[in-house]
């Protein structure tokens, strides 16, 4: 690197600047995440909520995690879910994008007003809609889908099993996230040089050899980063699935790890095994996000 | 334009002294402490929440600021704030089955050195009950309500149908009234709180206390017997969701405004729920919206038949209040709980349809159909177990899971227990 050993050592002012960010940091999630580790070796109740000490156990909770069937379909059904979701909003998003870079300006205009919207819009007023639209009474979804010939979808109960239950979740969770992956994404769209396309085009590259041979290596830095906070997002699901369960099953069967953990919590009273479940999501959180730091780590290395 | 201004300075100078005096002066001259008082859900009518905040003022002359809880949140925003010295309510109403779970946690203050002046012994025992812990009272009953069946008078009468009066009867009558597009009795699959009636009926219970212990008691003979005859009854009388537990199943008996036909035959709801009971006609007040007014000619009431007739017993509603014990208006809390256990108070709870706390004051309830049910069923009814973890219990959903499970068809014997052990890891806190 060109940097003078001279300046290197007298430039302190870089590390200055950082301490405000990382002591609110520290501040803000760290006290958080050092009480939960702490609650987590401990049994505490409703008793400990109301001043009573509490015991600590140490990995006991853990233990008992580990033997616990539901959670780990919980965990295995979380999973699939926020792969799924993620990948799907990852690839409506970017033909999204796509299409915005394609098409001239009015329709792109209408089409990021649209997409503006729909990101903008309260989690809760949202929510409600997508449960009228998927009202197995008066829903708009069954009422057009029964007026396809031979499709008798009348009183259909989208959110009595959980499959159909999951797809719902799914598509509302995608909606809510496209928006976010595809302005990122054309954005990223927007930084490929025409030069190059035009160069591949006059190599005779047709329009697929193109996004996979050179956009996309292109916005690979964005898509990565992306798709990793879609992944995370996805994980930590809680509204969207709270909400529907309020619509329709109160059941373990129609658990994230978000609910799973509320209900563990704060509506059984269970707070040091909740904080042992936590603290086991930001364990598969660093561990399903460990592709992109490696890649981070390896682009720091050459 | 010069006097304008002179003008406009001393005008704005005398509202910023009078606006700094008027702050001065206020706390001062209202001189009372001011309290929070947390409600779930919209169970109190406004004409009581007014009387409540007029007569602290009064008493008091602290201002009363009643805070409305949903019925879903409240037990997680109780648990949090409750320990909370900072942030709890001052006095909260509690669900009549949460009541032993706080109460053994020591989330309340001690109300034995009130409960005489309050009402003592014609405070409702087993409400009561819920909120004692070794023979001192902490949350004392607030209203009580029941649930009892609303019935199409014109769809029975068109069946050849008559009121049952024994449970096995109102099981064939609800099953004979089941059409393609009409429960003949309409409710939830995981809708255990009314479901438990058949339990109850059937000599079953959820849980009991074994010495010092207390156990689940789903695979009980009795109780299986019960939730037998409630999976039958919801395949062959039930068209709700097998996933639905906390509905408005008065919605089902109202004509639906497209069929001009209802969903529902009958249904079980509280005492209140005739309110929304009615032939439809569009508000006079507001012609956007429609009211349903109650009519004879085609509703009707009665009461759930036990298994030998009679009446069965069903899940008791109802609400406690306590005051908090991080609370630091304790004073104050006591003046609100006094407010509430008078004599007027206790009958506005009756004239409103609320069971009154002072069982002296029962007969405000008045003799019309819905009082005479209400009465009548109340009388009979049971409460959840008293254990220090049913609010974990219910809390958890384990009630809904299984009751919809059996519901939905599964092998009774073998999911009762699945779930008492389930059960038996939370009953006992």
């Amino acid at each position: 690197m060109t940097v003078t050993a001279d300046r290197r050592r007298t430039n302190r002012s870089p590390y200055l600047l950082l301490i405000p960010a990382v002591g609110i940091l520290v501040i803000g999630m760290g006290y958080p995440l050092v009480w939960q580790v702490v609650t987590s070796m401990q049994e505490y109740g409703l008793q400990q909520q109301f001043g009573k000490p509490a015991p600590f156990v140490l990995f006991d909770n853990y233990l008992a995690l580990a033997g616990n069937a539901d959670l780990w379909a919980v965990v295995a059904r979380s999973i699939a879910f926020c792969l799924l979701t993620a990948v799907a909003t990852l690839a409506v998003g970017l033909l999204l994008a796509l299409l915005m870079s394609a098409v001239g300006r009015a329709p792109r205009i209408i089409l990021q007003i649209a997409l503006l919207l729909a990101w903008s819009m309260p989690v809760v007023a949202a929510m409600t809609v997508w449960i009228w639209l998927f009202d197995r009474r008066r829903g708009a979804v069954n009422y057009l889908l029964d007026l396809v010939p031979g499709v008798e979808m009348n009183r259909f109960n989208w959110l009595e099993s959980p499959t159909t239950f999951f797809i719902v979740a799914s598509v509302i969770v995608i909606w809510m996230s496209v928006p976010f992956v595809a302005f990122s994404s054309y954005a990223g769209l927007t930084q490929v040089s025409d030069e190059v396309l035009e160069a591949a085009q006059l190599d005779g590259a047709n329009g697929r050899q193109r996004f996979f041979g050179i956009i996309l290596p292109m916005i690979k830095p964005v898509i990565a980063i992306v798709f990793l906070l879609q992944i995370i997002w996805d994980l930590r699901v809680f509204t969207q699935i709270t909400m529907l369960q309020d619509a329709g099953s109160k059941s373990g069967d129609f658990d994230l790890l978000g609910t799973y953990i509320y209900k563990l919590g704060t509506k059984s009273q269970d707070f040091g095994m909740a904080s042992a479940v936590s603290i086991l999501v930001l364990a598969i959180t660093i561990v399903l996000s460990w592709f992109y730091i490696r890649s981070l780590l390896k682009e720091d290395e050459s | 334009m010069r006097r304008r201004i002179i003008v406009v300075a001393a005008a704005t100078a005398a509202a910023l002294v009078l606006a700094g005096c008027s702050s001065a002066d206020s706390p001062e001259e209202s001189g009372g402490t001011d309290i929070t008082l947390w409600l779930n859900g919209g169970d109190t009518p406004d004409e009581l929440r007014d009387y409540l905040t007029s007569e602290y003022e009064d008493a008091t002359g602290g201002t009363l600021t009643i805070e409305e809880q949903s019925w879903t949140d409240a037990l997680a925003k109780l648990t949090t704030a409750l320990p909370d010295a900072d942030n709890t309510p001052d006095v909260v109403e509690i669900g009549n089955t949460w009541a032993p779970t706080f109460t053994y946690a020591g989330a309340f203050t001690d109300l034995s050195d009130m409960y005489d002046e309050l009402g003592g012994d014609a405070l409702l025992p087993s409400f009561v009950e819920v909120g004692s812990v070794d023979g001192a009272e902490y949350a004392l009953p607030y209203y009580f309500g029941s649930r009892y069946m609303f019935y199409r008078k014109d769809v029975w009468e068109k069946a050849g149908v008559t009121v049952p009066t024994t449970l096995t009867e109102f099981n064939e009558t609800a099953a004979a009234l089941k059409t393609d597009d009409q429960s003949g009795f309409y409710f939830g699959g995981e809708d255990w709180r009314n479901g438990v009636s058949w339990v109850f009926a059937n000599g079953g219970e959820l849980a009991v206390k074994d010495g010092d212990e207390w156990k689940s008691t789903l695979s009980d003979p009795n109780t299986v017997t019960g939730l037998e005859q409630l999976q039958t009854l919801f395949a062959d009388a039930s068209l709700a969701p097998v996933t639905e537990s906390d509905s408005t199943p008065w919605v089902n008996l109202n004509n639906n405004e497209t069929t001009g036909a209802p969903e529902a035959a009958t249904i079980i709801a509280p005492g209140w729920a005739h309110w929304s009971i009615g032939d439809a006609a569009p508000d006079p007040e507001d012609p956007t919206k429609v009211v349903n007014t109650w009519n004879d000619a085609v509703f009707g009431t009665f009461v759930l038949p036990g298994v030998d007739g009679g009446v069965a017993p069903v899940f008791a509603g109802g609400s406690n209040i306590a005051i908090s014990a991080a609370s630091k208006n304790q004073e104050s809390s006591k003046e609100l709980l006094k407010i509430v256990f008078s004599d007027e108070y206790q009958k506005m709870l009756g004239e409103n349809g609320l069971g009154p706390a002072n069982l002296d004051f029962a007969s405000s309830l008045g003799d019309d159909q819905f009082a005479t049910a209400l009465i009548e069923s109340a009388a009979e009814s049971k409460l959840t177990p008293a254990a220090p973890g049913w609010a974990a219990v219910e809390g958890s959903g384990l009630l809904e899971e299984f009751f919809g499970k059996v519901n939905g068809g599964g092998d009774v014997e073998e999911l009762a227990t699945e779930y008492d052990a389930k059960i038996d890891e939370l009953i006992n806190g």
